[in-house]
């Protein structure tokens, strides 16, 4: 058997050197942060009793949503059978396992006792939302590794098989042993591959992004979150940023690792990111006109922190680069068969939606719970700050080795 | 031993004396059996007659026998309450009642408290606060009691009095509204803790298991008073001894630096105060007597009455938390 070289990684050395050492730099910063958080706790937060919750908490539930949105990416590829989806289905997948770890690598930091991180799986408590998030992530994780493992299997083999080096050993690892590839055993695979995706779409959307949205919405104390179409939002926003970061990496294998691209799977993802565009922005004013119809000091008080407050940024960022921008480039024919312009909006929602995360923690946590007390005053700290970046590092580092090493695109185009 | 001295009628007395005799006899055979001095056992009986005979007075029995008794039986004796006490004198010396360690007190009483039913005495009480607002003076002596008591670290403050004003000048008024814990009888910061870290005590008392909280602040945010806090790494280092520790009853015992680091921290209207018999020190100190403690599952306490009071309102009470706090306006 001869064996053949398999590259799946960046075709120009120079290119990879430039992004590792981003990365690099992303890392050596976040190893700082690391350092103060693990000395210092939380002091160097700017987090208060009024604010309990903040960037890093924001940051959660953004890659939280990035997740469950580039997964029910692929879902659609493989129970609906939109077949021109397979192409991204795995990418999408180990993507959206990558982001619940550094969604995890956040709620981890925020924790004051980071030694008592796994007290919810000792000590249950059937009342509270997050005691059932806690086990719905670990669930999701499970069922987002077991289909990217169904989906790929049958390359792994033929990588391991007929390969050499590392990735021909690490492919031989990830079989699990279980090499045959018989038609029989392909189709079990396929099988259980959709069985996986059944389960995972309702853990996805209500569950895992629909849970977070409600570990929210569920506090009467704070009225801006406490509505019932707070958790619909979520997941609509996760969608968005899901997409976007699909479009984003699908254009950037082509460019960066000689992928083949179809510019109509591109501009047909741009129709769906554009149309989730439009339900959320409709669902947020929806939510808004019915807040604020009613005049309840505390929803009308949020609304002018959102729009006017300090961390206005927040909002404008998602007016900006989650709306507008994405739907101007969207709204064109054109454009949206042109990966340049495509890419340009799938970096712009997935920096927008860190907009639309931000917006939800901390102005609605700025209003004072009574008249009399003080109010809150929160921006994060640069230690908060890098911290957050040594993690987005982290979840580079992982995807781009993954993707280096990985058959992330089915071997034959036909799959 | 001869009772002919004894008062009584002629005939049948003889007839008891003979039975006593025979007695005797066998109880001399069984004292001989235990490990106990036999001698000490016939003269305590003995004695024991003529206090009966009321030839000699109970104190003066015990006078003469419980220094015995205790060196023979040893602490077993201690222990038990002594049945042969006086029911209208309580002639157990002091001693001896604390070597006892039991309250100075006639079998009788402690039989009738052993069958007292005990639904009377398992009265679980509503722990309950009432603040009168036009008492109130907004002079945060509350505030600092607290901080005092409890040496909440910075940041933390189990209680505060929330200040407004009304009106436009010259008509202007001034509230002050003290809040600690409202101890709701539905907490919802109880209801959103994930691992069960805080809970509320059937005494109405929402309080944190620092042993198992692990910081996710989630009470925090669930709580619609603003009641909650958190120890976020800060401390008052000059408070600390050398070991690094401050004495804190609230802990009940020293409090290091790290005890309560990264986890939430609430008023549980003094516990440690309370299970004294002790008012909150938030109560205690309260210069205008605004504040009152007691139990609202009472309906004949003060706190009870104050409630039900026409002026007496509760804070936010849409959000079904249920407060045992009443505010009089």
């Amino acid at each position: 058997m001869s064996t053949r070289s398999y590259q799946f990684g960046f075709e120009d050395g120079r290119v990879r050197v430039g992004w590792y050492a981003i990365i690099a730099v992303g890392l050596l910063v976040g190893l700082y942060g690391l350092y103060v958080r693990l000395t210092t706790g939380l002091l160097e937060t700017n987090l208060t009793a009024t604010v309990p919750w903040g960037t890093w908490v924001a940051f959660y539930i953004y890659f939280v949503g990035l997740s469950a949105g580039a997964f029910l990416v692929s879902a659609m590829a493989n129970v609906l059978g939109m077949k021109s989806l397979h192409v991204i289905e795995r990418d999408a997948l180990f993507v959206a396992v990558i982001s619940m770890i550094v969604a995890l690598l956040f709620i981890q930091a925020d924790l004051g006792r980071v030694d008592r991180s796994f007290n919810p799986l000792f000590h249950r408590q059937g009342m509270s939302v997050l005691s059932w998030e806690v086990h719905a992530y670990a669930l999701y994780i499970g069922v987002l590794a077991g289909e990217l493992y169904f989906s790929m299997r049958k390359d792994l083999v033929t990588v391991s098989e007929t390969g050499s080096g590392i990735r021909a050993t690490l492919a031989g690892l990830l079989t699990l042993g279980r090499t045959d590839t018989s038609p029989e055993s392909i189709q079990t695979d396929r099988k259980w591959l959709k069985r996986l995706g059944i389960l995972g779409i309702p853990l996805a959307i209500f569950f895992v992004h629909g849970g977070t949205g409600l570990l929210f919405a569920v506090n009467h104390s704070i009225s801006y979150w406490h509505t019932g179409v707070f958790p619909v939002i979520f997941i609509i926003s996760a969608v968005v940023s899901g997409l976007g970061l699909v479009i984003a990496l699908y254009v950037a294998r082509s460019k960066f690792f000689g992928d083949h691209l179809s510019r109509e799977l591109l501009a047909g993802l741009g129709k769906l990111l554009g149309v989730f565009i439009l339900i959320d922005i409709g669902l947020k004013a929806l939510d808004t006109i019915v807040g604020l119809y009613g005049m309840s000091p505390g929803k009308v008080e949020t609304w002018y922190l959102i729009v006017f407050g300090e961390n206005a940024w927040a909002f404008w960022l998602m007016v900006l680069f989650a709306w507008l921008i994405p739907l101007t480039i969207l709204s064109r024919r054109t454009w949206r068969w042109s990966p340049r312009m495509m890419v340009v909006a799938g970096l712009s929602v997935i920096v927008g939606v860190i907009g639309t995360r931000f917006v939800i923690v901390v102005p609605a946590l700025l209003v004072p719970d009574m008249d009399g007390m003080p109010a809150g005053v929160y921006a994060g700290t640069a230690e908060e700050w890098i911290l957050s970046a040594g993690f987005i590092a982290l979840g580079a580092l992982i995807y781009t080795v993954g993707a280096e090493l990985l058959p992330l695109k089915p071997l034959e185009d036909d799959h | 031993m001869s009772q002919s001295d004894a008062p009584g009628f002629d005939e049948p007395l003889v007839n008891y004396e003979s039975m006593l005799e025979d007695h005797l006899e066998e109880s001399l055979e069984e004292l001989e059996k235990t490990e106990y001095s036999t001698d000490l056992g016939i003269m305590m009986a003995a004695d024991a007659r003529r206090v009966s005979n009321g030839e000699l007075s109970s104190a003066e029995y015990w006078e003469k026998y419980d220094e015995a008794a205790l060196a023979e039986f040893g602490e077993e004796y201690a222990r038990t309450p002594n049945p042969a006490v006086d029911r209208v004198q309580q002639t157990i010396r002091e001693e001896t009642a604390e070597t006892l360690s039991c309250d100075a007190c006639s079998l009788p009483d402690v039989a009738e408290d052993v069958d007292e039913e005990p639904a009377e005495d398992d009265h679980i009480p509503q722990w309950g606060m009432v603040i009168d607002l036009q008492k109130c003076v907004g002079c945060e002596s509350c505030t600092t009691a607290c901080k005092a008591e409890n040496r909440t670290p910075p940041g933390v403050s189990y209680n505060v009095v929330m200040e407004q004003e009304h009106g436009e000048f010259p008509n202007v008024t001034r509230t002050h509204m003290p809040r600690p814990c409202l101890q709701c009888q539905n907490p919802p910061c109880v209801q959103v803790c994930p691992i069960t870290a805080t809970y509320k005590m059937d005494n109405g008392i929402t309080t944190i298991d620092y042993e198992r909280c692990f910081g996710c602040r989630y009470c925090l945010v669930a709580c619609p008073y603003g009641a909650r806090y958190f120890d976020f790494g800060e401390d008052y280092d000059d408070e600390f001894d050398e070991e690094g520790k401050v004495e804190v009853p609230e802990y009940g015992n020293k409090r290091s630096l790290e005890d309560t680091t990264g986890q939430a921290m609430k008023c549980n209207y003094c516990h440690h105060r309370l299970e004294r018999g002790e008012e909150p020190a938030c109560v205690e100190t309260c210069i205008g007597d605004a504040r009152y403690m007691g139990d609202l599952a009472d309906e004949d306490s003060e706190v009870a009455e104050m409630a039900s009071d026409q002026r007496a309102f509760r804070l936010k009470e849409e959000q079904g938390t249920d407060p045992n706090m009443y505010y009089l306006k």
